[in-house]
């Protein structure tokens, strides 16, 4: 790089937020760079995964025309219910979800994000691969002038630096914008295999009509232990996506080892026969931030504007991020674009990227669930009491005992008085509804 | 912010947990390793030394943090994922953690 690179804009991480804004701001006439440190957008980068075609669209209208490299459109989705020996099975398929393009497709990480960085390139963004960014440089005042990185004489300038660094988020905290590092009890740590199967196979045994089909699962109880976490089985085009994410102290304090609970999860007899034969392809591992919105880093500074992961916008219990991560990158782009008309990068200025955020889904969702995370905080066995409970219940209630049916009801009220008194169990209903209104 | 309440897991939980080679898991990973600069570091061995529980040697999603002979927490930070764990998890934050040089490191193929 030259000693001078002067730019309109400069976007740090080649993820769904920083690809987002970068293309809004080209396509609004910046001269924008995109520096990534991977050796391509998406290398660094996994997820579940689910990604919801809406924040794309926004971004790119004719986004289908461009072959975006999605795995299977999600014609099923719902919910397991582990215990150790059985599993409930909350599951919803329909017509309604194979319309062309779908809402939702699964998708791999490594395939999707150097697709979506290819189509900034198309837009006229300068990407720059294999480039670690050290430092947001600032003048006097403390107003964002540029970045410094590690390559040779790799200053770049301009008087817009977009961060959407991911969840390890350095930059905005060496800016003083996050309250200390990421808290271990508000991150999750995900482990996730990719295993291989014939299309057919899989078709086959997730009961799907063809490769127009796909399922994607979320898993809570006995996949985690119980503790607080979730886990997941999607199906991708030629493989199955499974994984398992628990919150970080949760592994500490119990000494665990993410990729055993993975590996029981796997042998589960629910899970089990949909992998068997499979071909293990790659194994990961990612932090999810779920600090929800009252630990959310500041968006803005004078010519800084943070989205993403780098600002834990993540809502967890609909495992949604990427589409977050988009309209987020969206609004800042749109935001940026103000600014230069209004040759104004001051803080006051870009908080106009928050007041978009806040009439849109992004910060309503978090707002509206801010309480699920402490819900789940100061009741760590929730999810593995009643996910017990459940399937014990659904056990009795389908099994004919040759007792009275009356018998058999006043006994599923006593398994679940065996691990909540009434009170207890109203108290955790009152604080579940609580915690989904908002 | 009171303390979270922690049960114990249920020894037949613990028991239940198979035991895995995690070198075998990262085996098919694509890494691009800096021999001359490792990104992460211990900041004062003796902080591990005092550290009963070291629980990097098991919340690592890659055994990044090995003991060697004489008990001293190794770092092979050639198998890292930069996932940011051990950064927030030690107890006593005593990891140094950068991120690779622009290039290096973990590549994903699927991701």
């Amino acid at each position: 790089m030259g000693a001078d690179l002067r730019f309109d804009a400069i976007v740090v991480g080649g993820g769904p937020a920083g690809v987002a804004a970068a293309i809004t701001m080209a396509k609004g006439g910046l001269d924008c760079v995109l520096i990534e440190r991977g050796r391509f957008a998406g290398a660094k980068n996994l997820f579940g995964g689910v990604l919801y075609t809406h924040a794309l669209a926004d971004i790119l209208p004719d986004y289908w025309s461009r072959q975006p490299p999605f795995e299977r459109p999600v014609t099923e989705q719902g919910y397991w219910l582990l215990s150790p020996d059985s599993a409930m099975r909350i599951l919803h398929k329909g017509e309604c979800y194979k319309g062309e393009p779908a809402a939702a497709y699964t998708a791999l990480r490594a395939r999707f994000d150097p697709w979506f960085a290819e189509q900034a390139v198309r837009e006229g963004v300068l990407v720059i691969p294999k480039t670690t960014v050290t430092e947001v440089r600032r003048d006097d005042q403390g107003r964002a002038i540029g970045v410094a990185t590690d390559r040779p004489e790799g200053e770049v300038s301009a008087p817009i630096v977009v961060l959407a660094e991911g969840v390890n988020n350095l930059l905005t905290q060496q800016l003083g914008l996050a309250r200390g590092d990421l808290p271990p009890r508000y991150v999750a740590l995900a482990v996730k295999e990719v295993i291989g199967l014939p299309s057919a196979e899989i078709e086959a045994r997730f009961g799907l009509a063809g490769p127009q089909e796909g399922v994607a699962i979320d898993i809570f109880g006995d996949a985690t232990l119980g503790l607080p976490g979730t886990a997941f089985l999607y199906t991708d085009t030629k493989a199955v996506s499974i994984g398992v994410g628990l919150l970080l102290e949760e592994l500490v304090h119990h000494n665990l080892r993410p990729y055993e609970v993975l590996a029981r999860f796997k042998a589960h007899p629910a899970v089990r026969p949909y992998l068997a034969g499979g071909t293990p392809l790659e194994y990961g591992a990612h932090l999810i931030p779920e600090q929800g919105y009252d630990r959310m880093p500041q968006l803005v500074a004078d010519g800084v504007l943070v989205v993403g992961d780098a600002a834990c916008m993540v809502d967890a219990l609909h495992r949604e991020g990427t589409n977050l991560a988009m309209t987020a990158g969206r609004l800042a782009g749109e935001t940026a674009l103000e600014a230069h008309r209004e040759q104004d990068f001051s803080a006051r200025a870009l908080r106009a990227y928050r007041r978009r955020l806040a009439e849109s889904f992004v910060l309503k969702d978090l707002k509206q669930y801010r309480r699920m995370t402490d819900l789940l905080d100061s009741t760590p066995d929730l999810l593995g009491t009643y996910v017990n409970f459940i399937n014990e219940a659904a056990q009795r209630y389908f099994t004919a005992h040759g007792i009275p049916k009356r018998e058999m009801e006043a006994e599923i009220l006593g398994l679940l008085r065996e691990r909540r008194s009434f009170l207890g169990v109203a108290r955790d209903l009152m604080r579940l509804l609580r915690g989904m209104r908002g | 912010m009171s303390e979270r309440k922690h049960r114990p897991l249920a020894p037949e939980l613990e028991a239940s947990l198979p035991r895995v080679d995690v070198d075998d898991l990262i085996a098919p990973l694509k890494y691009y390793v800096d021999d001359d600069h490792p990104h992460l570091w211990i900041k004062d061995p003796a902080v591990c030394t005092g550290c009963t529980a070291k629980p990097c040697l098991a919340f690592c999603p890659v055994g990044v943090y090995r003991l060697d002979r004489r008990g001293q927490v190794m770092v092979g930070y050639q198998a890292c994922v930069e996932c940011g764990s051990c950064r927030v998890g030690c107890p006593f934050l005593n990891i140094g953690w950068a991120l690779p040089r622009g290039g290096y490191g973990i590549a994903y193929k699927f991701g």
